[in-house]
């Protein structure tokens, strides 16, 4: 199978007295292995209700989302929690760290779900916390790193338990230039080195950039396909 | 699961609410600990104070207060040669006339507090088994003997009720030669007089009461005395019983204590559930990105009730500490004598219960509240 992630007319809507809001409606996407897609579009359009759809968090109200062939849109919430806690990476704009949780703690957090013991879960923490060049942060508190090194703690704690799917809501949406550029430059290394899916929402087009593909969303619909880049 | 040292931490993260919610719970512990321990106290002086070997004999229709019952002197004497099967020490029937009074009493120091006064000769040592003389010995004429407790229901120091101490009452004054200890019953708090001395003093002709232990002789034989003397108009009641009776009549006060604790507890239950709500209503998003790792809202819970419980038991653990000093041991003084404040086992284990479900019950809203929003708007609120 080429695609990892493979979204069938999947609609989402809410109903609030007596109104319907659609924000997401009938639309269909694949993503490929290792692609690193961004979804751009205004305020509004349905970026992150995708993002959660893809993610586990939310489902669809019709539709499907296959990932690797097994379309989560079928799944009960806590069948949903047991999928997120092996095949996805979730990052947030606001990076949302445990405050009271050391870098290496934070990051250690999705492997407490799983059977490792103490000792491999030091070396998958100390190896993700590497790869985002943080090891000499790993007993820092998120008070104590700037938002660009927080924002990487965040990608270390998703990407530790190997998942192959990320998603990332506007990750770069509060960094400076510089931190931003070096956030999209892991990114891009984790789909082209580790062979990471990324689903990106941005706002900023230099972030899009860094992706292989863009899509524009637009009032709940894909509008028109972006740039393909490198491939 | 998460580990339980996130917990843990999880509670150092604001040690204002730390505080409050540590305190509190020890303010309701203590508070519920207090009030069954009062309870308990009073329940068991009041049943350990009856002997159901003891008979009351009362003059007819003022059974229910021994002070304003009269009985006639020669009662006596007509109980101890018609009634068969008392108890008798050296030839001596076990039966004991006495005098109750209740009127105010001056110590050396100068206090003038509400007293209980027994008249009585040297055969109530027989009736009134517990009572054991400590130091000193039985008065005579212008003499008192006094429970080890008295000085607690006259609100002074012990050492005004010491051997050689002087007591006044109306104008006359008695040296203190005795004092009595009658554990865990209400006679312990009382002074003993002579009881030609209090028959003087207070004029009267009469006897209060006449108690009587039996040896094989049976209550129906003690009643039926009553009945065959109708002419001394005499009524038999158990020893145990009057004092169950007594103890139905303080039941508005334990009510009171209970009502008091419980409004008293009830501020401080929903002081704390205030602040457990905006404690973790802080931290809505932090559980929901918990949860998009893949953690359940089950361990998420768990995480939250163990937090509260660790500072509702430490709460708990402080109140029996202060609840040791403080409390424990303590001697109340009421109406018909003094009771003591225990920490037994069933204070203790309603102390814990309470601890526990304050750690339980009392997290259940806010933490429902906190793992309730769905996920997608949980994420977006910061
Ligand atoms: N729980 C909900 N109930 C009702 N409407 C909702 C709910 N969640 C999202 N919406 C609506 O769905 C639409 C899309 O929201 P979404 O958050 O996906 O937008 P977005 O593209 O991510 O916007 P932004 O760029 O501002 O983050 C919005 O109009 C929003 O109001
Ligand atoms: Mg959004």
């Amino acid at each position: 199978m080429k695609n990892l992630i493979e979204i069938k007319d999947a609609t989402k809507s809410f109903h609030k007295n007596k109104e319907t809001i659609t924000p997401l409606d009938k639309l269909s996407l694949d993503v490929g292995r290792g692609e690193f897609l961004s979804l751009m579009g205004p305020s509004g359009s349905g970026k992150t209700t995708l993002l959660n759809l893809i993610a586990g968090i939310d489902s669809p109200t019709s539709g499907e989302i296959l990932i690797n062939g097994n379309d989560i849109a079928k799944l009960s919430r806590s069948q949903l929690t047991r999928w997120r806690a092996q095949h996805v990476g979730y990052i947030f704009q606001l990076y949302h760290l445990v405050p009271i949780l050391s870098a290496y703690e934070n990051v250690e957090l999705p492997l407490l779900l799983g059977k490792w013991t103490k000792a491999e879960r030091k070396a998958k923490v100390m190896a993700a916390l590497d790869l985002v060049k943080l090891s000499d942060r790993a007993q820092h508190r998120p008070s104590e790193l700037s938002g660009g090194q927080e924002q990487r703690v965040a990608i270390a704690r998703a990407i530790v338990h190997d998942p192959e799917l990320l998603v990332a809501d506007e990750p770069t949406g509060d960094l400076d230039r510089e931190s931003a550029d070096s956030i999209l430059r892991l990114l891009g290394d984790l789909a082209e080195k580790h062979g990471k899916t990324i689903v990106m929402v941005t706002h900023d087009p230099k972030a899009s950039a860094a992706a292989h593909r863009a899509l524009q969303l637009e009032k709940g619909k894909l509008v028109g396909e972006g740039h393909l880049l490198s491939h | 699961m998460l580990p339980f040292s996130y917990a843990l931490r999880n509670l150092f993260r604001d040690p204002a609410r730390l505080a409050q919610t540590v305190g509190g719970s020890a303010l309701v512990v203590l508070l519920l600990v207090a009030a069954v321990a009062l309870n308990q106290g009073m329940d068991r002086v009041l049943a350990t104070s009856g002997s159901s070997k003891n008979v009351i004999l009362m003059g007819k229709g003022s059974e229910e207060s021994i002070e304003r019952s009269e009985v006639h002197l020669e009662a006596e004497a007509a109980a101890a040669t018609s009634i068969r099967g008392l108890d008798s020490q050296l030839g001596v029937s076990a039966i004991s006339g006495e005098i109750f009074y209740q009127a105010p009493l001056e110590t050396e120091s100068g206090n003038v507090e509400q007293a209980l006064f027994r008249g009585v000769l040297e055969s109530a040592l027989l009736v009134h088994s517990t009572v054991r003389v400590l130091e000193g010995r039985f008065p005579q004429s212008g003499e008192v003997m006094v429970g080890h407790l008295a000085h607690r229901k006259l609100g002074v120091d012990a050492e005004q009720t010491a051997i050689g101490k002087i007591l006044k009452f109306e104008d006359a004054s008695f040296t203190i030669v005795g004092i009595f200890e009658a554990p865990s019953t209400v006679l312990e708090s009382e002074i003993w007089f002579d009881r030609n001395d209090l028959a003087a003093i207070t004029q009267r002709d009469t006897l209060s009461s006449i108690t009587l232990r039996m040896d094989s002789a049976e209550f129906d034989d003690v009643e039926i005395f009553t009945f065959q003397r109708n002419d001394l108009e005499l009524s038999a009641i158990r020893e145990d019983s009057y004092y169950e009776k007594l103890s139905i009549f303080y039941k508005p006060i334990k009510m009171m204590t209970w009502v008091t604790a419980a409004l008293v507890a009830a501020g401080a239950v929903f002081g704390g559930l205030n602040t457990l709500y905006a404690a973790f209503a802080a931290r809505v998003t932090e559980m929901a990105t918990l949860q998009s790792i893949g953690f359940t809202r089950g361990a998420l819970f768990v995480s939250l009730i163990q937090e509260s419980l660790l500072a509702t038991l430490t709460g708990t653990l402080v109140a029996f500490v202060t609840a040791y000093f403080l409390l424990d041991g303590l001697t109340i003084p009421f109406s018909v004598g003094t009771f003591s404040l225990t920490l037994t086992p069933m204070v203790i284990g309603v102390g814990l219960v309470a601890g526990f479900l304050l750690g339980t019950l009392g997290t259940l809203p806010p933490a429902f509240r906190c793992l309730a929003p769905a996920l997608p708007s949980a994420l977006r609120s910061h």
